[in-house]
């Protein structure tokens, strides 16, 4: 692509900058035109029907993308960009129950339930056991304290020195949460679901309330909250189902 | 023999009552020569197969999808001919003319039926150097003609099939001269232009052997069918990626007057072809942008964006005035001044290509408007203040993703200053404001969430825009409103590093620890 952006030594963010894009005539960018320009010359003679040249251009257009999920450790080859959206909330937006945060994959949903939710493994913990385990798949290593954990991704797998695992960069966000459903719920004028009565009640509260309701198997509840429209998948922490396939 | 008003019917292919009944058999047939039928489709070279009515001939048939018997049959009818072609030619006695020319007609009409001809059998036959002898100097214009016409179907198919010319090509560009009948010349221009839309060797061997300068001629008359194909064969022969036949075409004497004349005055269908030289003319090599552009080639381009509704025109049309304004800064800051009319003009007909239906002009025509916004204050508010802007609002959320990504460039382009040395660029708040007012902000948010690097590059730079640029410190909340955090939260188990870095800086800086506590 022709785009060019300024990368500042200090690695400071890269500013939008207006400038001029040119591109050869050979570039990828011109090829749905150039394909036009042969499909119009010929459509005549060649009697294509509006499907027929609709099935065309797809084909065409996807073959010069192959498209693969960005997600580490994913690798998926995605039909077309639009798919992608569809497959991210499929596969990557496992959300926890207890705290709303999202992982992308139900390992590392599963990994973080254990670490800030479960008193058996702080216990573990608190008796020396190394019990924070990489996060990489395949690694298996081990660690006793977060630290050192995130000391080893940074070191061994490359991760960013900012990235935290558990993370506390918006410790508002439970607030925020709370403030943006009641926002909500006050638009909802009629919407007398008494599910959704949520006044002054906390998020952990109001899982299990409806996890009372839910008929689905094992605890923690598997109704995820946090997420704009609830679009977050019935979760199941631990007994890792694939998520519904989506192609 | 055809002649030229003859002539102008020879490309309007007549459709048959059959025609449905072989589309529906087509399309039964569909899956096993999909592949074969999408290539053909797609290369750059073009079969013949109508000739001028009145020549004798049989009315033409659809009959493209053939059975596998059918096809043997072509197969072996093809043998034969070329068996007649090289008896014909051995024969010297009484009539050998016409023999010749009857064994020519026939291989022809065989290599002209359906839309994969019986190439292979022929060449195996050995047709090449029996039509390459049927070209010889003196030889009739018939037998020219019909020898040309074979030629051009040969190559209108494979790589090693349009190799298989070789041996042709110093005859058929000898009769491209001034002394051959129009008919013939435009044949063999037909050949040679599927022989250069085969790739960049052929191009250049044909370049060697000096293929360009009586195409190019070819093209000065004011009309015809011969400077239409004449006018394809040359797109064929330029597009590089080596300039300089490109360079070559436009120092040739008469060719830019004839080029402009043509855009200015002909036919859309010539037109057309015209505009295709003039997309690689404009985006080879700076020399031959800059002549077009001193050449005023811009305003003859906007007329026709302005007055014609036909695809066909309008796609190289628009790409032209695009890789002007792309290849040269001289467009964007002498010729398309703010105020002047010529860029009143330009403005109002990318809107209309933003208004039109079409996939190829609403992206490319995005294109052209983020460059000329990539230009100075004036240039941006002049686009800001225009119909554009609703339209392309509009886009963002609902085009496409190629058209989004393209509104994108045109949209942040709007925003920011022209850039002054170091540093950031300034925020052009009035219409950073506006804008995101205007509801712009979700669509960019989608592009950070998109498989794309460039896209979610974009949507990340924009959004750090708005955080940064929002009055009243407006911006963090309005990102977050539309999910903003959620889409660059994402990122965090993202492959791409820079991409990680720069969401996760934003979060950092404008949703860190304080943030929201004070609901």
């Amino acid at each position: 692509m022709a785009m060019v952006v300024d990368y500042k030594h200090d690695s400071s963010f890269p500013y939008w900058t207006s400038i001029r894009r040119r591109f050869d005539p050979d570039s990828p960018f011109f090829s749905s035109g150039n394909l036009e320009r042969e499909l119009l010359a010929k459509q005549v003679a060649l009697d294509l029907t509006e499907d027929e040249r609709n099935q065309l251009e797809k084909m065409i257009d996807n073959d010069a993308r192959g498209v693969f999920c960005p997600i580490v450790g994913c690798g998926a080859r995605l039909t077309s960009l639009e798919d992608f959206e569809d497959h991210y909330i499929a596969r990557h937006t496992a959300s926890c129950s207890v705290c709303s945060r999202v992982y992308p994959t139900s390992r590392l949903l599963s990994i973080h339930v254990s670490e800030a939710h479960d008193s058996f493994f702080q216990a573990k913990v608190a008796r020396g056991y190394a019990m924070y385990e990489c996060l990489v798949e395949g690694c298996d290593l081990k660690f006793k304290n977060y630290k050192g954990r995130q000391q080893h991704l940074v070191d061994k797998h490359k991760f960013p020195t900012s990235f935290e695992f558990f993370n506390k960069a918006h410790p508002s966000k439970k607030k925020r949460l709370k403030n943006q459903q009641k926002r909500r719920m006050h638009k909802k004028d009629e919407e007398a679901s008494s599910k959704m009565e949520v006044e002054n009640e906390t998020i952990d509260g109001l899982v299990s309330a409806v996890s009372k309701l839910s008929t689905s198997d094992s605890s923690p509840s598997n109704i995820s909250f946090g997420r704009r429209n609830a679009r977050g998948l019935t979760f199941v922490p631990r007994s890792i189902h694939a998520p519904r396939e989506k192609k | 023999m055809a002649d030229d008003s003859l002539a102008a019917h020879r490309r309007d292919p007549i459709k048959s009552s059959v025609g449905n009944v072989a589309a529906q058999r087509r399309r039964q047939n569909a899956a096993t020569v999909g592949k074969e039928r999408r290539e053909s489709l797609v290369r750059a070279k073009r079969l013949c197969r109508v000739g001028a009515p009145g020549d004798g001939d049989v009315p033409f048939e659809e009959n493209d999808m053939m059975t596998d018997e059918e096809g043997f049959l072509l197969e072996d009818q093809t043998s034969s001919a070329v068996k007649e072609l090289k008896s014909a030619v051995a024969y010297q006695g009484k009539g050998a003319m016409q023999k010749r020319v009857n064994a020519l007609r026939e291989l022809r009409r065989l290599l002209s039926k359906s839309e994969f001809p019986p190439v292979e059998a022929a060449l195996k036959a050995g047709a090449i150097p029996l039509l390459v002898q049927c070209l010889s100097f003196g030889s009739p214009d018939e037998q020219l003609l019909e020898a040309a016409w074979c030629l051009t179907n040969i190559a209108a198919g494979k790589p090693e099939e349009t190799k298989a010319l070789l041996p042709a090509l110093p005859l058929l560009i000898a009769h491209l001269g001034e002394k051959s009948s129009l008919p013939v010349a435009e044949q063999c221009a037909w050949a040679l232009g599927n022989v250069a839309g085969e790739g960049e060797e052929l191009r250049k061997v044909l370049l060697s052997q000096g293929a360009l300068p009586p195409l190019a001629r070819m093209m000065l008359p004011n009309k015809g069918s011969t400077v239409r194909t004449a006018a394809w064969a040359l797109s064929n022969l330029i597009k590089g990626p080596d300039p300089k036949a490109a360079t070559e075409l436009i120092k040739v004497d008469g060719v830019l007057d004839a080029i402009l004349r043509h855009l200015r005055k002909s036919d859309e269908e010539l037109a057309t072809e015209v505009a295709w030289v003039v997309v690689y003319l404009s985006a080879l090599s700076n020399f031959t942008t800059g002549v077009l552009v001193k050449s005023d080639a811009l305003q003859p381009l906007v007329e026709r964006l302005a007055t014609s509704n036909s695809l066909q025109l309008l796609i190289p049309v628009l790409r032209s005035l695009g890789n002007l304004v792309a290849g040269d800064s001289h467009t964007t800051s002498t010729v398309l001044i703010p105020g002047h009319e010529i860029t009143d003009g330009v403005v109002k007909v990318l809107v209309k290509c933003l208004k039109s239906d079409h996939r190829v002009l609403k992206k490319e025509a995005s294109w052209v408007l983020s460059n000329i916004a990539a230009g100075s204050i004036e240039h941006k508010q002049l686009i800001y203040s225009s119909e554009a802007v609703p339209l392309l609002l509009h886009l963002l959320s609902t085009a496409p993703f190629d058209i989004r990504k393209e509104v994108a460039y045109v949209l942040g382009n709007l925003c920011v200053a022209p850039a002054a040395g170091e540093g950031k660029p300034n925020l052009i708040k009035e219409h950073l404001v506006s804008l995101v007012q205007r509801g712009c902000l979700s669509g960019f948010i989608d592009l950070v969430r998109s498989a794309d690097i460039e896209a979610a590059r974009l949507g990340l730079q924009f959004t750090e825009l708005v955080l940064r640029g929002m009055p009243n410190g407006d911006g963090p909340k309005l990102v977050e409103q539309e999910d903003g955090i959620d889409a660059m939260e994402r990122y965090q188990f993202h492959e791409n590093e820079d991409l990680r870095n720069m969401a996760n800086g934003l979060v950092d800086k404008y949703f860190g620890e304080d943030y929201g506590v004070n609901e």
